[in-house]
């Protein structure tokens, strides 16, 4: 279940990660919305298996009293009257069926419904000699009985719809549930752990660039500080040299006792300099790794 | 002195016929029937009466249209029979009896060779009581014109077509206007034929039925022409011009002419014998146990038919004991449909008279 | 599936003598001259082969103006396998008992995949 064996080929990259990880989203909304449809179509289809059971009973019933109504008819004209009656029909029924469709969760289940129309009466004379009212009333009865029949049709088709309908859904909800979820899991676990390789590595790529910088920095410093102090010693020297020379004029006149304070505050002044400047270059130094540090952050 | 001639030719015939009649189910057998629970209990019963011999081989899972069946091949043959022992006017008198099944069985083929049907099918279909011999060859005509020049002229009822109908009206007219036109023409015929040829009292049994029959008609099409677009003129060709209602040629315009049930209610109530047909009958309200018309009209001409055999020496005991085997049929079909189909609090609803 | 379900509105009939005689009194009947679509209803008795229940049965399901099939169940049980096997929506195949024939859910295909589901039986 781990890994490359069940996990979709795609690259390791941020964004299929994206990709998937709206994938997955998509399959879990997906799948509590389909199992919620399933359960509402398995509540509906049960409701009808129940009323198909006892409108069949019925049926059996009614159809019982109105062959009797024909049993009365028979009776009445003292024979059978099936063949008139077949060669009376004409080319448009009386007795038709409308189809209405009901919505259940997204399902379309047809509604058949009697659609009677009355002004077509082929049987109007059959039995005219006799048992005219029997025949009638058979049609009635039989009319009736045909209405039942239509209901009973439509829960029948709904029922062999739903059926239909309930196992595709339920295909569908265990299709999600064990194998695209778990898939589209897996990617994703697995183009995180190649993330993190990456990550990892270029992480170590970029401290072995720091402390390449950091040395060739430290050098260029030692340089400059040697170059430095080469300078200051120079001048040290040759303020100490005019120090020299002052002191042996000294003897000579008051003023020059001056000028050599002068000389020992400027020499002071150089190395308060120097100093400072040193403390700028660590201070810079750190937010660099400041900066590092913060797209360590970004990257995890 | 009828009765004196009368055995020559046709006692034996009513010597058979009364012999069936004692075989027609009563009410306590009835009765017995209404008490079963399924249709092999039906059978079981029926095995103690003269059906046995039909029910008995049977092997199929018993259905009420399987004994209705076996039932009626019981009557074919009875008929059959009667017919092949009759000679002279009794011969011609069954021959009317068959017309009324024969208009219907010609109607089917009509209206199948209007719609392209399988003829051998439609044959299947045909009530065997009228059956005749070129009833076949009225399958091979194709199309409406040669069914009726080449093959419905030569057949007993072409004289009703002719009087009435042309090759035109077939076309056109619905296939239950014409039979109720044919009816009609056959109703007057067998009427003339019974008034004329038969011997008393013969006759005038005959003439109360078919009469009676004629009125049976006239007030379902009337009352069943309600809600058609048929006009006036078109119910006035199909009500008969016998019977109590066209006794009066006023009542029988009015009887075609009115639109609403009330009216036509009133008008039929005024003939005596049709007072209480509606107050019995409840076709006008949707009450399902009462009784229909129909069942008021059965009940009727059950008591016509029971009234019959009180006569001698007559030829309409044979009408009469067809017709209450055909209601005995129907009761026993009823009777097994109800227990078929589970609807006991009808099951009463059979007419038995003997 | 919307679309489709809106052309179909029709009722189809197979079954015996008297079961169609009643749909028809009802009205359901439409005979027209177009090719394939004569009728909608089928009279098949217990003669009827197997095969030609089959081919009605084919002929009717194929039809785009079918919204539901009735079929006498001692005919659904002739071919049963077909019945059983076929899963589409449209048309509905409603099992009805006929005269002769009461019903018996224990055979209906629907309700049988109904218990099938829930296993209550």
């Amino acid at each position: 279940m781990s890994g490359a064996a069940n996990r979709e080929q795609v690259f390791p990259t941020r964004m299929t990660l994206g990709v998937m990880k709206g994938k997955l989203k998509g399959a879990q909304t997906g799948h509590s919305l389909l199992k919620r449809k399933s359960e509402a179509l398995t509540k509906r289809f049960r409701d009808i298996t129940k009323r198909i059971d006892d409108a069949k009973r019925k049926m059996g019933r009614v159809m019982q009293t109105a062959a009797f109504s024909l049993a009365e008819v028979s009776y009445a004209t003292g024979g059978n009257i099936g063949f008139q009656v077949q060669e009376s029909i004409s080319n448009n029924a009386r007795f038709k069926v409308k189809a209405r469709q009901e919505n259940v969760s997204g399902v379309y289940l047809p509604q058949f419904e009697a659609d009677i129309n009355e002004s077509i009466n082929d049987f109007k004379m059959t039995g005219l000699g006799r048992g005219g009212q029997q025949v009638q009333r058979a049609r009635e009865v039989y009319s009736k009985a045909v209405e039942t029949l239509v209901d009973l049709a439509s829960l029948q088709t709904a029922f062999v719809i739903l059926d239909d309908v309930i196992k595709v859904t339920n295909r569908r909800v265990n299709a999600i549930e064990h194998v695209i979820i778990p898939r589209t899991e897996n990617t994703i676990s697995y183009i995180n752990s190649e993330l993190d390789e990456l990550d990892r590595e270029e992480f170590y790529r970029l401290k072995k660039v720091q402390e390449k910088k950091q040395i060739a920095v430290a050098a260029a410093d030692a340089e400059a500080k040697a170059k430095k102090l080469k300078a200051e010693k120079e001048r040290l020297e040759a303020l100490e040299s005019k120090k020299a020379q002052l002191e042996a004029a000294k003897e000579n006149g008051e003023n020059v006792k001056e000028e050599i304070k002068e000389t020992e505050e400027a020499k002071a002044g150089v190395v308060e300099e120097s100093v400072v400047e040193e403390e700028k270059e660590e201070e810079e130094e750190q937010s660099g790794d400041l900066v590092a540090q913060t797209e360590d952050d970004v990257i995890f | 002195m009828e009765g004196l001639f009368f055995n020559i030719d046709n006692g034996y015939i009513e010597g058979l016929v009364r012999g069936y009649k004692n075989t027609l189910l009563t009410s306590s057998q009835y009765v017995n029937l209404t008490q079963c629970d399924t249709l092999e209990d039906i059978k079981l019963q029926l095995g103690a009466t003269e059906y046995s011999s039909v029910l008995s081989d049977i092997n199929e899972t018993l259905s009420t249209s399987l004994i209705e069946r076996k039932l009626n091949n019981k009557l074919i043959e009875e008929f059959t029979y009667i017919k092949s022992q009759s000679n002279s006017t009794l011969t011609k008198f069954l021959e009317f009896m068959k017309y009324g099944y024969m208009i219907d069985n010609i109607l089917l083929i009509i209206s199948g060779t209007i719609h392209n049907r399988d003829k051998s099918e439609i044959l299947k279909k045909c009530n065997a009581l009228g059956w005749f011999e070129t009833l076949p060859t009225l399958t091979i005509a194709t199309d409406l014109t040669s069914l009726y020049e080449t093959v419905l002229i030569d057949t007993p009822l072409a004289k009703y077509f002719q009087s009435c109908l042309s090759i035109d009206d077939l076309d056109d007219l619905n296939i239950e206007i014409i039979r109720n036109i044919l009816y009609k023409e056959y109703l007057e015929d067998f009427n003339n034929f019974a008034k004329n040829e038969l011997p008393t009292p013969s006759n005038e049994i005959m003439e109360r039925i078919i009469n009676f029959e004629a009125d049976k008609r006239s007030i379902n099409i009337s009352i069943n022409s309600l809600d058609t677009e048929l006009s006036t003129e078109d119910k006035l060709k199909m009500l008969p011009n016998i019977g109590l209602l066209s006794s009066n040629e006023n009542i029988k315009h009015q009887l075609a002419s009115i639109t609403d049930l009330e009216n036509l209610q009133v008008l039929i109530s005024s003939i005596g014998i049709y007072k209480d047909i509606f107050n019995e009958s409840t076709a006008n309200s949707n009450d399902e146990n009462g009784k229909s018309l129909e069942d008021f009209f059965y009940e009727y001409e059950m008591r016509l038919n029971k009234d019959a055999f009180t006569q001698q020496f007559t030829f309409s005991t044979v009408w009469a004991y067809i017709k209450s085997k055909e209601q005995e049929i129907r009761n026993i079909t009823w009777i097994c449909e109800c227990i078929a189909q589970n609807q006991r609090d009808k099951i009463n609803n059979y007419i038995s008279v003997y | 599936m919307a679309l489709e379900a809106k052309n179909r509105t029709l009722l189809a009939c197979m079954g015996d003598d008297d079961t169609i005689t009643g749909m028809l009194l009802a009205g359901i009947g439409q005979v027209t001259t177009e090719e394939g679509k004569e009728t909608n209803f089928k009279i098949c008795n217990d003669d009827t082969s197997s095969d030609e229940l089959l081919k009605t049965f084919n002929s009717f399901i194929n039809r785009n103006d079918i919204a539901i099939l009735l079929i006498n169940q001692h005919l659904a049980d002739k071919i049963r396998i077909e019945i059983d096997s076929y899963s589409n929506a449209f048309p509905a195949i409603l099992e009805i008992p006929s005269k002769d024939h009461p019903y018996d859910p224990e055979k209906d295909s629907v309700l049988r995949k109904v218990r099938r589901l829930f296993g209550d039986s």
